[in-house]
């Protein structure tokens, strides 16, 4: 029995955050929907053009205007959760309002080399690497491939890197790919693992990725990975990567109106494709540094772009890209880790559903394990941050205040060993020991060394379960086939 | 035949329940008092002493675990002469004069008790006549003085004089611990040894009594 009766009581389950009103998020919202039907959109696919066409919007060439009713519709018809399973068919991620997902982010062109810490061009040895860490640590929910691999065909650095990546870890994957005949093959791997193509459909243990090139132009590819990602029933991620002051209005306002805009293109050729298609807006937004011309990952605006573009998507209903635990930082260091809380911190409190980029150092340049393994001990203690607290009878514990009363202590009390390890989030890499313990048992090590420590024992120790050898099998058939694919395409040159 | 590794396991698992059960048993069936907190009790509390050190155990899993010892102690206890009673030395354990903090104070007592120790916790606001009549009364292997204030460790030196000045130091060592304590005021004070936290006070105590 509770011991308060009372009437309107209000509970806060979690730290509240809002940066917009509902009115304010409806500002942009329709904001977005007129830049699309008075400025319009460049759509360089004459199929999606046509589809476009005959659904309402006016074309002229690759212009592409198109009318609020319509983008409306397309906006109420896609889905406003996904479930995304892991390679062996569990529910591993519900992307809907309030929950927040974490993991790297894809196509680096340089990777910091886990030993040696030299910036240098990604291997497959890397990607295999990114799998195996990604596989082990805890707070980390899916891979991406955090450097394009070099040293294989490089028209199918994509089709290797996803084969490293669903041979090393358990949990999906989102990743990209140069245009749909390796989306293709792609998602033949999938459904080798899956078992068949429904199976996959039912339960898909990974999302596309597809970029429309800001501001408001949409390639031939970008809107044909939307298509195929629609017509093969597969979650894609339609995600601009706007730069404001650059590519969008020096304002943060306009910011988030145009990069909506942009997602909404996407969003609407899906749901014309079929209806209730999986979907989920993005995605970057950030300031273009008018210093170094950098497109920054730890900006301040960032982080306000990143909370307002997560709250228009859940005014909207659509599951949202988010970025977070990266930085402009080139190393592992104070810069580094305080921009990765900060946007990790932000990520959770706005809401954005699919965070990805932990692990990004110099604005984007490079993939770190480092900072992977950096970030998922930030997630954890942010985690906590935003499971808030419970208030009940049982957490205010007046009785056993009672019981041990003034002077007593609560260490040895059956309460406390019930609650301790719940309400109390244990780190891992943070120190917390007193000066001697640390000059000692730790030798006096920094934060950066014993990342390196930890990521090092994951490296030598973790594997995830192997694929069935028959999988494996197609897998490398899939691959055979990729490649004389683009052999005879070179001969054709 | 006692079931040692079971009394041990309970120990360290924190279930009184279980250990009280267990020592009853082997009280019944005529196993030596000795050898049951030798072999059962303080065998599971020397493991968890390592566990939490290891940082495999926290705070609160060793106190309930320190609870389950006590209670197969207090079965036992009552069967043996107080001069047969195994013990890894005396302290008598206080927080000096004018300082009312009680809670790291008590958790070093609990670890000393927790390794075998026999501990007499004197409380708070401890003047050094009241230490030095613990003394005289208790007889203790070790005398050891927590303060939180850096107003009020200067007591601690006060204690070590009227110890000197009482004929008692000789007979005791004392050590110093608490949050503004270092290493080297427990020099410049006297003391005999000084320990960081917790668990190295224990070590400590036991070095010092000469029973490790």
């Amino acid at each position: 029995m509770d011991r308060y009766v009372r009437a309107r009581y209000q509970v806060n389950q979690t730290p509240l955050f809002q940066m917009l009103s509902a009115d304010q998020c409806g500002e942009i919202y329709l904001a977005a929907l007129e830049i699309l039907q008075r400025t319009g959109a460049k759509v360089y696919d004459r199929q999606s053009r046509e589809i476009l066409a005959k659904a309402g919007c006016w074309v002229e060439e690759e212009l592409v205007r198109f009318p609020v009713g319509l983008t409306e519709w397309a906006v109420k018809n896609a889905p406003s959760k996904i479930v995304i399973y892991n390679r062996e068919g569990q529910v591993a991620m519900s992307l809907q309002e309030g929950n927040t997902y974490y993991g790297p982010g894809p196509t680096n062109t340089y990777h910091r080399d886990p030993y040696t810490g030299e910036r240098r061009k990604a291997l497959l040895s890397d990607t295999e690497n990114v799998g195996r860490v990604c596989d082990a640590l805890p707070h980390i929910d899916y891979a991406m491939d955090l450097g394009t691999p070099t040293g294989v065909t490089n028209t199918l650095a994509d089709l290797y890197a996803f084969s490293a990546l669903v041979k090393n870890t358990r949990k999906p994957i989102v990743h990209w790919g140069f245009d749909i005949e390796q989306y293709q093959d792609i998602l033949d791997i999938g459904v080798a693992v899956a078992g068949g193509l429904d199976k996959l459909q039912q339960k898909p243990f990974f999302c596309l990725y597809s970029e429309p090139s800001s501001p408001l132009l949409h390639s031939r590819e970008a809107i044909a990975k939307a298509v195929f990602a629609a017509q093969n029933r597969i979650p894609i991620v339609y995600t601009p990567c706007v730069m404001l002051g650059a590519t969008t209005p020096a304002t943060l306002a306009g910011t988030i109106a145009m990069g909506v805009a942009e997602s909404l293109v996407g969003i609407v050729v899906s749901q014309l494709i079929r209806e209730g298609s999986p979907i989920i807006m993005g995605g970057v937004y950030a300031i273009m540094d008018m210093k170094t011309t950098v497109f920054s990952y730890g900006s301040p605006e960032f982080h306000i772009l990143q909370a307002g573009i997560a709250e228009v998507a859940r005014y909207m209903g659509i599951p949202v890209f988010g970025t977070a635990g990266c930085t402009d930082s080139h190393t592992m260091d104070g810069q580094a880790a305080g921009e990765a809380a900060m946007s990790i911190l932000i990520a959770a409190q706005a809401g954005a559903n699919l965070v990805h980029d932990v692990g990004y150092t110099g604005s984007g340049s490079c993939g770190s394990l480092e900072q992977l393994v950096l970030g998922d001990e930030i997630i954890g203690m942010v985690r906590r941050f935003m499971r808030g607290m419970v208030i009940d009878d049982e957490t205010l514990a007046l009785d056993v205040v009672d019981k041990v009363g003034p002077g007593g202590h609560f260490l040895g009390e059956d309460h406390t060993m019930k609650h301790f390890k719940s309400e109390t989030w244990f780190p891992t890499l943070f120190n917390r020991m007193r000066y001697h313990a640390w000059k000692e048992e730790a030798k006096g090590s920094s934060m950066g060394e014993r990342i390196k420590d930890k990521l090092h024992a994951i490296l030598a120790n973790h594997q995830a379960p192997a694929l069935p050898g028959d999988v494996l099998q197609k897998i490398e058939q899939i691959i055979i086939r990729a490649e004389e694919r683009e052999a005879s395409k070179k001969k054709r040159r | 035949m006692a079931d040692f590794e079971a009394m041990a396991g309970g120990v360290i698992a924190g279930d009184f329940n279980r250990v009280a059960e267990l020592t009853r048993q082997a009280v019944g069936e005529g196993v030596e008092p000795v050898e049951i907190i030798g072999q059962g009790l303080i065998k599971g509390m020397n493991v968890v002493g390592a566990r939490f050190k290891a940082g495999e155990m926290y705070v609160p899993e060793v106190m309930m675990a320190a609870r389950a010892m006590k209670a197969g102690m207090e079965i036992v206890k009552p069967l043996i002469a107080e001069s047969d009673l195994p013990t890894a030395g005396k302290v008598i354990i206080g927080t000096v004069a004018g300082d009312l903090h009680d809670i790291g104070k008590n958790l070093v007592g609990m670890m000393m008790e927790s390794a075998g120790m026999d501990v007499v916790n004197l409380g708070v606001d401890i003047s050094p006549e009241k230490f030095a009549q613990a003394v005289r009364e208790h007889k203790p292997d070790i005398v050891a003085l927590s303060a939180l204030l850096t107003t009020t460790m200067l007591s601690m030196k006060e204690t070590i004089e009227v110890l000197q000045e009482e004929g008692l130091r000789g007979a005791v060592k004392v050590i110093v611990g608490g949050a503004p304590v270092t290493g080297d005021f427990a020099v410049e004070i006297g003391a005999d040894g000084w320990a960081p936290d917790a668990a190295s006070a224990k070590d400590l105590a036991l070095e010092l009594a000469g029973k490790k």
